[in-house]
């Protein structure tokens, strides 16, 4: 199977989760996992894109949340893909405490710090996916998180 | 005493994460949002037309739109059209890219020149759009400007800013109009208003008040009649609640 | 009177429940006895956006009126919270721990900070505000905070 797994993130603009978010996935499809990730728009998913809806029903989705209403997550499960891993931001934020995140256009330390460790824990997953997708071991997906 | 929010354009953009110029649509709106127009408009979060559900898509209908996309697909637009209503005005960012002779846009993080000259040429377009559609009266029922007689303001609201859509919402009300059920948005406020500026229950009153709501919300004109008619019932229902309260 | 008092303002809806007295920092109380529950107001939480961290004072802790007896930290801000009465902390609600996010989704409900064992009801309550009180002052806030929201 060659499909890349797919990273879904917020494309909120109203906050800064929304940018953590992004610049997360950015950097895994650009350089953590430029081989084995891609990056599905959400506006795509929202508005029932063919392929967009064809790339998250052929590969485990990773969503990003930036707030509580959980766009991503719901817009993937909508789209009749499968949820491999969400990740909401304000729990990174939990796990990563002095990583306080700024702004929107532009990320300050703390906001680039975080969506570095983010981006980390999605690259994690991705290499576990990875793993049950080249192997086929079950195994694996069920020990995955959030499955 | 509620406020009737003051009229103001909502900004969707598609923020398309796969393209740089979703990049230039998200920057662009968040330019209009926080510098340029930064008290005339409201940022609608284009996933909570689904995510979020009705409320959000009621923001969209109240508030004109203007749909920012990043290419020919027009995600923003076609999906604001699918689920809310018909934006009341659209960009492009490769058209305007196109038209101005803008260079190659680049860079889905850090933008390139080019695509900060695209967020400008954007941002200004944007900005321009809004105060027309502050300037003109738009029917979303009919999809274009109606004459360019000027937008009567709504109370205006001492100040505001730019915000998310996340965790909030437009106050409606339920009522029957020949028997079928209909949410008019807004309704809550504008009766609240109108009471407050001491009008009395009266057809008049009631031809006023459907004006308002035609602001707001989608009336066919062969309905015109039912609505006043049931407009009367309902601001008269209200002023003889308060009344007994 | 309705269970709650309701302002919208541009595309915020602010409720505040009228079984309860405020502070003006929004915290309310609402008192069962001398035992008095006490949390943060709906305009507090949308103000200063999702909840990361809540941590109250431990239980058995004494606490003056106006005294900080808790702490939240959004991603936006970090606010000491004032105690709206005096007494001693009798509990302090256990989801805070895990699911801060409880204090933003039902603030006048499941996101209970902490509950007091009031020193002297009476005397607190009439220096707090009734709901129709902090309605008006909220509106105020509203208004001069629009361009942070």
């Amino acid at each position: 199977m060659n499909e890349k797994i797919v990273i879904v993130p917020c494309s909120g603009i109203g906050k800064t989760y929304g940018t953590v978010s992004r610049e997360a996935a950015y950097e895994v499809i650009e350089e953590l996992r430029p081989e084995s990730a891609q990056l599905v728009p959400l506006s795509m998913l929202v508005l029932g894109e063919e392929n967009a809806r064809a790339a998250v029903a052929a590969s485990p989705a990773i969503t990003i949340d930036g707030c509580k209403l959980a766009c991503a997550t719901k817009m993937v499960q909508e789209s009749g893909g499968t949820i491999a891993q969400d990740f909401a931001v304000l729990d990174v934020f939990r796990r990563n405490r002095k990583l306080k995140p700024q702004g929107i256009a532009e990320l300050n330390e703390g906001g680039q710090q975080l969506a570095h460790a983010l981006a980390e824990e999605v690259a994690a997953v991705v290499d576990k996916l990875n793993g049950k997708v080249e192997t086929g071991d079950e195994k694996l997906r069920s020990s995955a998180p959030c499955f | 005493m509620p406020n009737l929010p003051q009229k103001k354009v909502g900004i969707v953009a598609c923020s398309g994460e796969e393209m740089a110029e979703g990049t230039v649509t998200r920057l662009a709106a968040l330019k209009v949002l926080e510098e340029l127009r930064p008290n005339e408009t409201v940022t609608i979060c284009l996933p909570l037309f689904l995510a979020g559900g009705e409320g959000d898509r009621a923001f969209a209908r109240f508030y004109p739109t203007i749909a920012v996309d990043g290419c020919a697909l027009r995600c923003a637009a076609r999906a604001t059209e699918q689920y809310s209503g018909k934006p009341a005005a659209s960009v492009v960012v490769t058209d305007i890219v196109a038209e101005r002779g803008i260079g190659p846009v680049a860079g889905l993080r850090r933008l390139n020149e080019a695509g900060q000259q695209a967020v400008a040429e954007t941002a200004a377009t944007v900005a321009d759009l809004v105060d027309t559609l502050l300037d003109k009266k738009w029917s979303r029922r009919e999809g274009r400007f109606l004459e360019s007689e000027p937008v009567m303001q709504e109370e205006a609201v001492a100040k505001s800013a730019a915000s998310c859509a996340c965790g909030s919402g437009i106050p409606v009300q339920t009522v029957q109009v020949n028997g079928q059920q209909v949410t008019l948005i807004a309704l809550p406020p504008l009766l609240a208003q109108f009471k407050q500026m001491g009008k009395r229950p009266s057809p008049e009153t009631a031809a006023e008040l459907l004006a308002q709501v035609k602001i707001y919300n989608d009336v066919p004109d062969a309905m015109e009649s039912q609505y006043q008619e049931v407009l009367a019932q309902e601001y008269a229902l209200f002023c003889a609640e308060g009344v007994a309260a | 009177m309705a269970e709650f008092l309701e302002y919208t303002l541009d595309k915020f809806t602010f409720k505040v429940a009228t079984d309860r007295f405020y502070n003006p920092e929004g915290v309310w109380a609402k008192a069962e006895g001398n035992q008095v529950t006490v949390g943060v107001s709906d305009f507090f939480q949308q103000r200063n956006g999702d909840v990361a961290f809540a941590e109250v004072k431990d239980v058995g802790t004494a606490v003056a009126a106006n005294d900080e007896f808790a702490t939240i930290e959004t991603i936006k801000v970090d606010v000491e919270l004032p105690c709206p009465v005096s007494g001693t902390i009798a509990a302090v609600n256990e989801k805070l721990e895990l699911e801060a996010e409880v204090i933003n989704q039902d603030p006048y409900g499941e996101g209970w900070l902490a509950v007091i064992a009031a020193a002297n009801w009476a005397a607190d309550q009439a220096n707090l505000m009734t709901p129709e009180v902090y309605f008006e002052h909220m509106k105020v806030q509203a208004q001069e905070e629009a361009e942070n929201l």
